[in-house]
């Protein structure tokens, strides 16, 4: 069992000991070096770290004491052992080498079996030593390895986080920056026929695993939300995605909401989220949106439900969401803030504006601390002119536009059911590069008539019963339950593109299998306040260049134009 | 190697073994450094003697006392010890005869030593 | 936190109860609490009496059951509930896929 080779220093200023100890330490295997004072004994040193030092107290020129103080210095996180040679027996001479920092100490007349041994034992607890700096540099690497790929992980996240209208004017919330490591999430973008949509998610779990749930899902909300598809069909899809690539366990529990400005109205989707409210500017009646559903990425697509419930709304009434972390926030007597604060501020509020606020404040009251975990968003209704809206973006893809074609499509019962033919329709319009700019209008205006042929139209449903809050409810309730047993029945799209001397003309016409109506009354009336129907045909006729009616009313026709000039032609209204 | 009973011993033997066998060749050249050494130190001895350096002489005596031990002369690293002693209670008045008599032992040494050097040379 | 199992004489159900705070550190125990049954029961009873704090990973443990137990075929059912734990699964609309006693 023989120690490694070592290079061992000896600092001994008699002649004939430091022959013999050097003889000595040679033979016992070592390389060694001498000097026979602390000023050579630290040159030497300094040049060749010896892994080990045999020390005489008393030299000339600099003392042993002295010498190792600054040998100790020199070797910094590195155990360098000092084996002090000292006939010193008088305690506080001993006590003198431990506090110069030697290590131990070999008496004269030197024995060296013992030295054998005390050299054995520091160079173990030098290698100890050694190991421990290499595994903790090691540790240290890897750790700033882990932060670095964090920080690229958020970076990547925070740029498609951000992509949507969180700070569109009537968007208040509360985030920690470091809400997605918390498995939070907050999206919300608007829709290209002007109204928008609002997600928050929070997903079981913390840090890494939590946040790779949230791209692919922001990808579908983004992706879906500006082609124009509905909730009906971004839910669905959101929940196969994360149920594919989520393990078992996992998953998100989220409220999505769908804001439409001209019809005030908004459909509300809860799975696994505490409950949610809508705040009623004028008589302050809350109402709770209760989560109905499991949360997204427990069921498999075909038992998947993306019911929504649907609320009438009047300008300056509120959705307010919140996570549970709100709830779940303590304070330092460990309460937590739970529902009962939070209904005493709703109580307490008086000015529907103040109420973000408001909680805010009673947060911070409850809770000095930082609230980590708290996500809440509030979305108010306000008339579309009060909102800077961005634009739409559609990317000029090819040059070649198809300009001179006509097409038709008939949508019957079966599929009217499970398919929307919105966003299909309109990316077909969009092949038309004269039209992109005008695509938010075109949107709205094919909405628009594609909801009054079906539910009109086709399910013969009456707008008049929507005068109400509890009309409201009962009208949407009949709407899906028609839907589900439709049996019979068509929308008919027809397209037609023509090209002009100094531009181009769209016609559109739409068509239902239903009984038709009396157009010249329906023109002749004027707008009644509450009567939430007539304001969609208000708004074709707004949006479209030209408007009319089929004689026996089961169709509108709309037509859009442009010029070769006026290629950026804003005409959206949103 | 220090044989407690043989304080009146002028070499102990079994050190001289010991070193023998641990130096092998050089065996002549560490008895001929020790003398060389010793011979210094005296006059650093009688030196501080003479400046009434008690520092000094301590200092001195402790570095022969630690030789002789490592050489085996037993008797002589006895003596150096009192001096020792002597110069750091700094009574240097009763410090002749002492010195003297280190004086006298190492002479006794140094023959010794050259002894067992023609014996292995 | 601690979980015990029992088998019933038939080995036909298995019943899991779990004392204290049924939150991520119960995560190994728990399965092994399935897995390391010598026979296939067909019905799963969680005992919750003793539950005093159930999260969403309790939750997704809960999960990880139904599917070790046949998915949408299994028989699992979440007794002795109290009301915080009662509220915690009906927001969560648990009772869809649970028998919740």
């Amino acid at each position: 069992m023989s120690t490694a080779r070592l290079t061992i220093l000896i600092a001994e200023d008699s002649a004939a000991d430091r022959m013999l100890l050097s003889t000595i330490v040679s033979r016992q295997g070592h390389r060694v070096l001498a000097a026979s004072n602390g000023l050579e004994a630290l040159a030497l040193f300094q040049q060749e770290r010896p892994q080990l030092v045999l020390m005489d107290a008393m030299m000339p020129v600099m003392d042993g004491f002295e010498a190792a103080r600054r040998i100790k210095e020199c070797a910094g996180e590195a155990l360098v052992p000092i084996i002090f040679l000292t006939s010193l027996t008088e305690g506080e001479a001993l006590v003198r080498c431990l506090e110069a920092g030697g290590d131990d100490f070999l008496a004269k007349p030197y024995n060296r079996i013992i030295l054998e041994a005390k050299i054995k034992a520091m160079d173990r607890l030098r290698r100890l030593q050694s190991t421990v700096l290499q595994q903790r540099d090691l540790i240290a690497k890897h750790n700033e390895h882990l932060l670095t790929e964090q920080r690229v992980a958020k970076a990547v996240f925070d740029k498609v986080a951000h992509s949507g209208c969180l700070s569109a004017a009537n968007i208040r919330y509360m985030q920690s920056p470091y809400a997605l490591f918390n498995g939070d999430l907050l999206l919300a973008a608007f829709k290209p026929s002007g109204g928008m949509h609002v997600f928050l998610g929070d997903f079981t779990g913390h840090g890494l695993p939590a946040a790779i749930g949230a791209m692919p899902l922001a990808e579908v909300f983004y992706g879906m939300t500006a082609k124009g598809y509905s909730m009906a069909e971004i839910l669905p899809e959101m929940n196969s995605k994360l149920k594919r690539i989520l393990p078992v366990g996992v998953f998100c529990c989220a409220t999505m909401l769908n804001l439409s400005f001209q019809r005030r109205v908004v459909e509300v989707w809860c799975g696994g989220l505490p409950d949610g409210y809508l705040y009623r500017a004028a008589s302050g009646e809350r109402v709770a949106l209760v989560s109905r559903h499991l949360p997204l990425g427990v069921r498999d697509a075909a038992s998947f439900d993306s019911h929504c419930e649907v609320y009438p709304l009047v300008l300056g009434d509120r959705l307010l969401l919140l996570s549970d972390g709100l709830l779940e926030t303590c304070n330092e007597q460990g309460q937590a803030f739970a529902e009962e604060r939070l209904l005493a501020v709703f109580a307490a509020n008086r000015q529907a504006d103040r109420l973000f606020a408001e909680i805010q404040q009673s947060l911070s009251d409850f809770s000095a601390e930082a609230q980590d975990d708290v996500s809440m968003v509030e979305v108010v209704l306000v008339d579309e002119a009060a909102l800077n809206r961005p634009p739409l973006d559609y990317s000029a893809h090819g040059l070649i536009s198809p300009n001179d074609w006509s097409a038709s499509f008939e949508f019957r019962a079966q599929t009217l059911r499970h398919f929307n033919p919105l966003p299909f329709l309109l990316q077909l319009l969009l092949e038309v590069q004269a039209l992109r700019s005008q695509a938010g209008a075109l949107y709205s205006v094919l909405a628009e008539l594609y909801s009054n042929a079906l539910e009109h139209g086709v399910l013969g449903l009456d707008s008049a019963l929507k005068r109400d809050a509890a009309g409201f409810a009962r009208y949407y309730s009949e709407r899906s339950q028609r839907l589900a047993v439709l049996e019979q029945g068509y929308v008919r799209f027809h397209l037609q593109l023509q090209p002009e001397p100094a531009g181009g003309r769209l016609l559109l016409r739409v068509e239902d299998s239903g009984g038709g109506f009396d157009p010249q009354a329906l023109l002749g009336q004027t707008l009644a306040p509450g009567r939430l129907s007539g304001r969609g045909l208000e708004l074709v006729r707004r949006l479209a260049e030209r408007c009319s009616y089929s004689a026996d009313g089961r169709g509108i026709c709309v037509e859009f134009c442009w010029s070769s000039q006026a290629a950026g032609d804003d005409r959206f209204g949103g | 190697m220090a044989d407690d009973q043989g304080s009146d011993m002028h070499v102990d033997n079994h050190v001289l073994n010991a070193l023998r066998e641990v130096m092998e060749d050089e065996f002549a050249l560490l008895l001929d450094t020790f003398l060389s050494d010793s011979d210094e130190r005296l006059r650093l001895l009688r030196q501080a003697q003479a400046q009434g350096d008690a520092q000094a002489m301590r200092m001195a005596a402790h570095s022969f006392k630690g030789s002789c031990s490592n050489m085996g002369a037993v008797l002589l690293a006895g003596l150096c010890k009192q001096l020792e002693d002597l110069a750091r209670r700094e009574q240097l008045d009763d410090v002749a005869a002492l010195l003297g008599h280190i004086e006298r032992e190492f002479a006794i040494v140094r023959i010794l030593f050259k002894s067992e050097r023609q014996r292995y040379r | 936190m601690t979980i015990s199992t029992q088998l019933s004489a038939d080995e036909q159900e298995l019943t899991i109860a779990i004392q204290g705070r049924f939150d991520f550190g119960a995560h190994q125990a728990f399965r092994d609490a399935y897995e390391r049954v010598e026979s296939t029961p067909k019905r799963y009873l969680v005992d919750l009496q003793g539950t005093t704090y159930l999260d969403s990973s309790a939750l997704g443990m809960l999960l990880l059951l139904r599917d070790h137990a046949g998915g949408d075929h299994a028989q699992v059912r979440l007794l002795n509930c109290n009301s915080d734990v009662r509220k915690i699964l009906a927001i969560s609309n648990f009772e869809q896929l649970f028998q919740i006693a």
